[in-house]
């Protein structure tokens, strides 16, 4: 038996170690977070308008657990992170459910796709503070606004992906079930659902990204609560730290919510279709691949 | 014993355009076949094969005659390999097998792991088709098929879509199924060098869907394609269709059936 040789730099916790950390793609993503945040400390020291990272820090801080800042009273965090996820899920169970029944009658009948297919296309090219500017218009400072925003944003996306899953499902695959005898239960389980299940997730995901852009604007023309509501009370109040603490909560939220859930979801889901790339990306979750 | 019954069979498709005339994909079919043999269909493309094959499964309807598919006087239980796998691709390799079983248990898991086994692919069940080569795709058709226990077995031309030395290795994979099963099978094909190596019956269908020949291959099974016996007979029969066809059946060549 021989001794293995001693190679400096290559064991756990040497240099080594360290520099493999440093150049793989979770260190660059710590990195680029560094980075940004010394940019933006930076930025502080030429622009006066700009609050600091630690200045919206101390801000945030005062906005969830309560107290005054700058004569201002605070600590109303919760009441209206609670008031914009409620408009907003409200809004998305209506725009998944009108989103998910479209799209099953556009993938499956050819009239309903003549009539709803470009219908679904205009309001896919739709932005989103159109609809929070026409709820506005129609609703006035009211709790439709945003919800219907939402629903209006959300349904396209819900729509074109579920009929795409429809489509996807061929008439081989439904005439090799039937040459078997499979049951019209099970045919509909494992064959109809389980083809839609994917592109459910992927509808769904953009849907909440677009939607949640949407809650934003509405919520700032037309809210009495609500986040984008709070973030237009200290945009008017002069205050920027507020405004932009309350931007950074509105991002790292559907961020977050993206990386951890969503993304997870829909590689789990559409795990057949790319099972190697899956495997990264469930380990690397990528912001790009949203309308994938 | 599985027995199939076809008395006077006709499938006529509608006009494929304003103003053209009705397709005639079956002309006028009476055939039997009872017992545990292997029955190949051979014929060039457009004379009906496949929509024999889709008849006999109950995803066609004819235009008249009667077909029977019966095993000890109940309906038999059909089992079908298609061109291509037709797997479903969001459901893992053992799961595709499951699908198509009225059960899915212990015992169904066993059965269709043991399929899997025999066209060697024990190591596949819980990859996607997509994660599957075309080969190894129509390998767990096979054995899907199989795994129902069919009384009847329709295959639809299911290497031909396949490279060569794929197809030779699948041949082989299901030459040592039905020598250890001995279904009943109907197998479609355009390349008669096949048929002989795998079949104890040819039968020739001609364009418009008519029997142009039934021809009996009395060879022992399994057959190797290098085997002399089995060469002579494709020789001798490819031999036979190249004296045949051209005189006796309008518009087919001898190029017109794939050797």
């Amino acid at each position: 038996m021989t001794a293995a040789p001693l190679v400096l730099g290559k064991g756990p916790g040497t240099p080594g170690r360290v520099r493999r950390i440093l150049t793989s793609s979770q260190g660059a993503q710590v990195t680029a977070i560094v980075v940004f945040i010394g940019a933006w400390q930076l930025l502080t020291l030429v622009a006066t308008r700009v609050p600091g990272p630690v200045e919206v820090t101390q801000f945030l801080y005062t906005e969830i657990t309560g107290g005054s800042h700058g004569g201002i009273v605070t600590g109303q965090f919760a009441e209206h992170f609670a008031v914009t996820l409620r408009h907003f899920s409200i809004g998305l169970f209506i725009g998944f459910t009108a989103g998910l029944l479209a799209g099953v009658l556009v993938g499956s009948f050819v009239i309903a796709r003549a009539l709803l297919n470009d219908t679904v296309l205009v309001l896919l090219a739709m932005p989103a503070f159109v609809w929070a500017f026409l709820t506005t218009m129609w609703f006035g400072i009211d709790w439709r606004a945003p919800v219907l925003t939402v629903a209006f944003a959300a349904f396209p996306f819900v729509a074109v992906n579920v009929a795409q899953g429809v489509r996807s499902i061929t008439p081989e695959l439904k005439n090799m079930s039937s040459a078997f005898g499979v049951s019209r239960w099970k045919q509909f389980k494992h064959l109809t659902v389980a083809a839609v299940t994917g592109y459910i997730f992927a509808g769904l995901r953009f849907a909440i990204i677009v939607g949640w852009n949407g809650i934003l604007l509405s919520e700032w023309f037309s809210g009495q609560s609500g986040v984008g509501f709070r973030t237009r009370y200290w945009f008017d109040a002069n205050r920027y730290r507020g405004f932009v603490g309350w931007v950074i909560v509105f991002i790292v939220f559907i961020v977050v919510l993206d990386r951890m859930v969503l993304n997870r979801l829909q590689a789990r889901a559409f795990r057949w279709r790319d099972p190697v790339e899956v495997k990264a990306e469930l380990s690397n979750p990528d912001f790009d691949q949203v309308g994938a | 014993m599985a027995r199939l019954d076809i008395q006077r069979l006709s499938k006529v498709f509608p006009p494929p355009q304003k103003g053209a005339d009705p397709v005639t994909a079956i002309g006028e079919i009476t055939l039997e076949v009872e017992g545990n043999v292997f029955v190949s269909i051979v014929g060039p493309s457009g004379c009906g094969k496949s929509t024999l094959l889709n008849i006999l499964s109950g995803v066609e309807t004819p235009t008249s005659g009667t077909v029977s598919v019966t095993e000890g006087g109940r309906p038999a239980r059909l089992g079908y390999v298609f061109q291509d796998a037709r797997l479903l691709p969001w459901r893992t390799v053992i799961d595709n097998m499951l699908y198509v079983r009225d059960d899915d248990g212990a015992l169904a898991s066993d059965t269709a792991a043991r399929y899997l086994e025999m066209v060697g692919l024990e190591h596949t069940h819980q990859m996607f088709p997509g994660q599957l080569s075309g080969g190894m795709q129509q390998r767990v058709g096979i054995a899907r098929a199989f795994s129902v226990d069919p009384d009847l077995l329709l295959m639809d031309e299911p290497f031909s879509h396949l490279d060569a030395i794929t197809a030779r290795s699948l041949r082989d994979h299901l030459q040592q199924l039905w020598t250890a099963t001995r279904k009943t099978v109907l197998f479609v094909t355009h390349d008669v060098v096949e048929a002989v190596q795998l079949s104890d019956r040819i039968i020739v269908l001609a364009p418009g869907g008519r029997i142009f020949d039934d021809i009996a291959i009395d060879l022992d099974h399994p057959r190797r394609a290098a085997d002399p016996k089995v060469a002579t007979l494709q020789a001798e029969i490819l031999g036979r269709f190249e004296e045949m066809y051209p005189s006796n059946v309008s518009g087919l060549t001898p190029g017109d059936v794939s050797t």
